[in-house]
């Protein structure tokens, strides 16, 4: 929103040292965001009133003129302007003077240029070229600014800010920055802000009752939902003439953005932007009673600027009897609107539901001015002063207008003012700051609430403006107080608390763990990817679990929620590979489970989020390595190592159609299934654009961090007294014997045995095809004496006879 | 023969030290002290011939003799060492310019990681707890929860990811909708960080992404004020941009906080100068943060008569990308390893 620092100095008295850079400071610190402060004749540097003495034809070109302008000094134009005439005061730009070549692109600074061998010393501007089209509305690309209406000839030479007095500041506010405050969408409660920020006096906004001594026009207004619209306000006013409103009000909208458009409307935008208060003109020719009503369901209207819309029941239209005439808070329609044969018009002052309108021009994609103010909540009471104020300057700007109508106000509202009973401590106990009694209350009241002493309390009334939407609890007073105190006021404390540890939380650490041992100890990348996955993905991958899906997804691309991180992770292992071999990456993250019971969407409701755990997933894509389900191996093992638990890996009841059919496995500990490690089914892997072997390790972290919870320290176990005995034992088997099947076997034989390490496995040379070569060695140990070899013999001779019967071991040397 | 041993001493010690190379010792060495034919050797040979008495003082004499000229020869085979071996060092350069071979893989921690690790570790150390919530939210939690209202513009200002067949469940958009998970699981006093992913349906361009990361803070007790809020903000802020940042704070909206204000800090870069960082203001917005409204305390089952507390939070990927000097923000998730394996 654009406020201009002229408008508000209309409504507060701010000494002539107070500078636009220091209001806009105060509102920073203390009220809303200021983007920018600009004053206005900031582009037109180097830009005079110039007078042409004489314009001749260019000898070279028809179209153009070959001008000698009074600027002060005598200078040689070439322009190309349409209205160009001889005694014209125009526009001129000097050399080092910025204009924007037809109105578009970047400012562009003027050079001394020949255009068809005569030279020009400046330009002469249309208005587009120097951001004046609000002020100067073209009527065609070529005209030129024509100011002799506009200033007085002494003016020659002098700069065009100063003699079309553009002297404003204007700041250019965030307008989510006013999203709470309803008051300060016009200048008058900015003003009132800047008064109570500064210690200054806000003039009282002066208006006259509405007189109406005439009733030609039986104006009648039925408001079907008093909800949706509380207020509605309206009168006629007839002898209108449209014509241009004044120069003072047009400047003002200039200032303020707003092009100019004629007396009435601009009227009702002059308060919008004054008041805060949306209004609207109808014709009254045009329409025969005022229906404030929801539309229907398939209703059609044309609003102003040739906008169709379909309007739904949510939508609240203002109608007469046959047709909507315009959407309520949003825009007029066609059909009701002033043109330039109205003579008798409505005005409308209305209040409307917040919801309803930012709901349907939400809906409808229409966000005017008009409806970013509604959506606020608008103080009723405002409705009846800015149409007070619309009867005045019409009455003042038509001669011989005359109120022709009652005055309607169909009110069902209530203000919200309290009063609020407020502890004279809070402030000081809300901010940890001691600020005096007299400076709360003085605050306050600067700010339009009124205040009555009780002992320790205040009875505090709100003011309407502020009571509409945000001030209803304590809590907002203290806000009040807090911001125009100022935050720098207050003094930064330490909390103090009593010294105990905060609560651990399991997953997080074993989270950090578990990265931190990727990333350092096995040269793991870490990788985000989002939580999305696209049915592609889903078709590829080839889970047929249930997905949950996204209603508005950004692209029609990724609609669904990840049941794994691995289609992602095959995804950068395939972008990866073409710069990198091995691709080791890991993530950590929240999958998704609709077919599992999650967390609660609300205490004691029954309802349930899907499962949400986060697990661990680490990929291997190895040029060099065939067999990476090794390195998943690798991987989980360097875990449970760290974390001292006993896993083992379990063939699973049925492999997923995206897993190796034989190198893949459950990591499991006790009886409990914590994830896989596989290799990608070859066929997968192709359809990820993988034509290498990837190895996977999964492994659920919510289901760890139980495990670890629980699990035991594990304690020191006594040196043997006695010395260990090593043996070492290789034997051929056939390659589907299992090495796990093997070291349960033989750690039965005898207790003696007290452990059994496979060290090496062979394939291949001097080994028959379908074998493989099995290398273990045994630890002996008797806790009680001094082992002899012949024990040991005799053990290794039933370890060779089980491995001999059991499954055909062929010992080697 | 005690005037031989002690002949024998001073030519030996004279031409040891006359020795100059390691040839020249080992032939004295030998010349003095060889097994077979030694000239101290030999001069001993004649001991068996003296009587007890003699044996014993002349034996005592020989053998410091002999000691001696062993302890000389080891002093002058040490010189000669120290002096040959600088010669033969030069010899032995190596490279030391050239990376260790075969080089060490390692690998690489994704920076919001760090960054989060960092955080977590400073709050915890204030006595923070670590909270996590679900990704996948209601709109009660997300929304209602903390005091936004179907019907509340604060939902224009986040776009949000809906779930199809599920009108009550969204993506959180922010980690706020942990906070009223967490005071009906711990009550008061509660002291707590969530750091974590948040969902905005918004087109992704260099600036904007669809998923981020947010670090939210709660502190609740009996007698928690804004003056402690800033206290806490100011400590962050230190924390990460050193000991003479400041923290500011203004006026802003937020439906769970009242009064409700950003934080901002003077910018790291220039120092509170004014540059392109900070937008020439010398400061940069870091903090969402405010006392929590009556209503979220109330959500949470906490007697808000009783207890009173604040929320913060920031942008967690923000603060990556301002540590990294990251200009474009769809690194963060492109699992590009050109763009990780710098961190």
């Amino acid at each position: 929103m654009r406020i201009s620092f002229n408008w508000l100095k209309k409504h507060v008295n701010l000494s002539s040292s107070i500078t636009a850079e220091e209001v806009a400071e105060k509102l920073k610190l203390s009220t809303v965001e200021v983007e920018n402060v600009e004053s206005q004749g900031k582009d037109l540097e180097n830009i005079v009133v110039g007078k042409i003495v004489s314009a001749e034809k260019h000898p070279q070109a028809d179209k153009l003129k070959l001008c000698q302008v009074d600027a002060g000094e005598k200078l040689q134009i070439v322009c190309g302007g349409s209205n160009v005439r001889e005694g014209m005061l125009v526009a001129l730009a000097k050399i080092g003077a910025k204009v924007k070549w037809h109105g578009e692109g970047e400012l562009v600074e003027l050079k001394l240029t020949t255009i068809r061998g005569v030279e020009s010393y400046g330009m002469i501007c249309g208005a587009t070229e120097i951001g004046l089209s609000g002020m100067f509305p073209p009527k065609d690309e070529k005209e030129i600014i024509d100011l002799s209406e506009k200033v007085k000839e002494k003016t020659i030479g002098k700069p065009l800010a100063e003699a079309l007095g553009l002297n404003d500041t204007i700041f250019e506010i965030d307008n989510k920055s006013l999203s709470n405050r309803p008051d300060l969408w016009g200048h008058y409660g900015l003003a009132r802000e800047v008064a109570a920020l500064l210690g200054k006096a806000l003039n009282d906004y002066k208006i006259k009752p509405i007189k109406s001594s005439k009733n030609e026009i039986d104006l009648k207004v039925e408001v079907k939902d008093t909800k949706l619209c509380p207020r509605y306000m309206a009168v006629a006013i007839s002898g209108i003439k449209i014509t241009e409103s004044p120069d003072w009000m047009r400047q003002s909208l200039i200032a303020a953005g707003l092009r100019p458009i004629n007396n009435i409307v601009d009227i009702t935008n002059y308060l919008m932007l004054d008041l805060g208060q949306p209004m609207h003109a109808f014709d009254a020719k045009k329409l025969t009673n005022i229906i404030v009503r929801q539309a229907e369901k398939g209703e059609k209207m044309i609003l102003l600027d040739d906008v169709k819309v379909n309007l739904s029941e949510a939508d609240l239209v203002i109608a007469d009897s046959e047709k909507p005439l315009a959407l309520a808070g949003i825009m007029g329609g066609e059909t009701s609107g002033i043109d330039e044969t109205t003579d008798t018009i409505i005005f409308e002052s209305a209040n409307f539901n917040a919801a309803t309108i930012r709901k349907s021009s939400v809906r409808l994609g229409l966000r005017t001015d008009s409806s970013a103010r509604f959506e606020k909540s608008l103080d009723p009471i405002v409705c009846e002063t800015a149409l007070q104020k619309a009867v005045e300057f019409t009455l003042e700007f038509c001669h011989g207008a005359t109120i022709s109508s009652r005055l309607i106000d169909v009110a069902n509202f209530t203000v919200a003012g309290g009063p609020l009973e407020v502890d004279k401590n809070i402030f000081t106990k809300k901010l940890g700051v001691e600020i005096p009694e007299k400076d709360i209350k003085n605050i306050l009241e600067r700010l339009g609430f009124e205040i009555k002493d009780k002992s320790r309390v205040w009875m505090v009334k709100i003011p309407s403006w502020r009571a509409s939407k945000e001030i209803s609890i304590v809590e907002d007073l203290v806000e009040e107080v807090a911001r125009i105190y100022g935050y720098d006021n207050i003094q930064s404390a330490t909390p103090l608390f009593p010294m105990i540890p905060p609560e651990e939380n399991d997953i997080r650490k074993l989270e950090h763990l578990f990265r931190t041992i990727l990333v350092r100890n096995l040269a793991y990348d870490e990788v985000y990817n989002y939580a999305f996955v696209s049915r592609e993905q889903k078709e590829k991958f080839g889970d047929d679990g249930e997905y949950v899906e996204l209603d508005n997804p950004i692209s029609k691309e990724k609609p669904l929620l990840r049941r794994s991180l691995v289609p992602n992770m095959l995804e950068n292992a395939a972008k990866n590979i073409e710069y990198f071999s091995p691709v080791k990456i890991l993530e950590i993250g929240k999958v998704f489970w609709p077919d599992f019971n999650g967390p609660r969407t609300k205490e004691k409701s029954d309802e349930l989020l899907p499962r949400q755990d986060v697990w661990l997933s680490a990929v291997c894509a190895d040029k060099k390595n065939e067999i990476p389900f090794t390195v998943a191996r690798r991987t989980i093992e360097v875990i449970m190592n760290e974390l001292n638990l006993p896993v083992t890996i379990k063939k699973l009841p049925s492999t997923k159609l995206w897993m190796h059919p034989t190198r893949s496995g459950e990591v499991v500990i006790g009886e409990k299934t914590l994830g896989f490690i596989y290799e990608v089914n070859p066929v997968t892997a192709k359809k990820f654009g993988l034509d290498i072997r990837v190895g996977i390790l999964e492994i659920n972290l919510n289901e760890m961090a139980e495990i670890v919870a629980g699990s035991k320290i594990k304690t020191y176990e006594k040196l043997s007294e006695f010395p260990e005995v090593l043996r070492d034992l290789a034997f051929t088997v056939a390659k589907k014997i299992e090495h796990e099947k093997i070291a349960e076997d033989l750690s039965g034989i005898d207790k003696l045995i007290k452990k059994i390490e496979l060290f090496d496995v062979y394939e291949g040379e001097h080994i028959q095809k379908d074998k493989k070569s099995m290398a273990y060695r045994l630890t002996f140990t008797n806790p009680e004496k001094t082992l002899n070899s012949a024990e040991v013999d005799k053990v290794m001779e039933q370890v060779v006879v089980l491995l001999h019967k059991k499954y055909q071991a062929e010992i080697r040397a | 023969m005690k005037d031989k041993l002690q002949k024998l001493k001073s030519e030996a010690l004279a031409v040891i030290k006359a020795i100059k190379d390691d040839a020249g010792l080992v032939d004295l060495e030998n010349r003095l002290l060889g097994r077979k034919a030694g000239e101290l050797t030999e001069l001993m040979k004649g001991l068996k011939d003296l009587s007890d008495e003699e044996k014993r003082t002349v034996g005592q004499l020989a053998n410091e003799v002999k000691k001696e000229i062993e302890e000389e020869l080891a002093v002058k085979k040490n010189e000669l060492w120290e002096k040959n071996s600088s010669g033969e060092l030069e010899k032995e350069t190596v490279d030391i310019s050239q990376p260790a071979l075969p080089s060490q893989e390692c690998g690489h921690f994704h920076p919001n990681s760090i960054v989060q690790k960092d955080l977590e570790d400073f709050f915890v150390s204030m006595g923070f707890k670590i909270l996590d919530g679900p990704e996948l939210e209601s709109d009660y939690y997300n929304f209602a929860a903390v005091n936004i209202p179907a019907d509340h513009p604060a939902r224009d200002m986040q776009d949000t990811f809906y779930i199809k067949d599920h009108s009550d469940w969204v993506m959180r958009t922010h980690t706020s909708s942990v906070q009223v998970r967490a005071m009906q699981k711990y009550g008061a006093p509660l002291r707590m960080i969530v750091p974590g992913k948040c969902f905005r349906n918004e087109s992704t361009d260099a600036r904007h992404e669809h998923t981020f990361y947010q670090l939210e803070g709660v502190v609740v007790d009996k007698n928690i004020t804004l003056a402690h809020m800033k206290g806490v903000l100011e400590a962050v802020a230190k924390h990460l941009y050193g000991s003479e940042t400041k923290v500011r704070l203004r006026p802003k909206f937020y439906p769970f906080v009242e009064p409700g204000v950003n934080g901002e800090v003077t910018c790291f870069l220039c120092g509170g100068k004014g540059c392109r960082v900070c937008k020439y203001t010398g400061w940069m917005e870091i903090f969402g943060a405010g006392m929590i409204h009556p209503n979220v305390l109330k959500e949470g089952n906490i007697d808000s008569m009783k207890y009173q507390g604040f929320a913060f939070g920031f942008g967690l990927t923000r603060l990556v990308m301002l540590k990294y000097n990251i200009d474009d923000i769809r690194f963060l998730e492109s699992g590009d390893l050109r763009f990780i394996k710098q961190f």
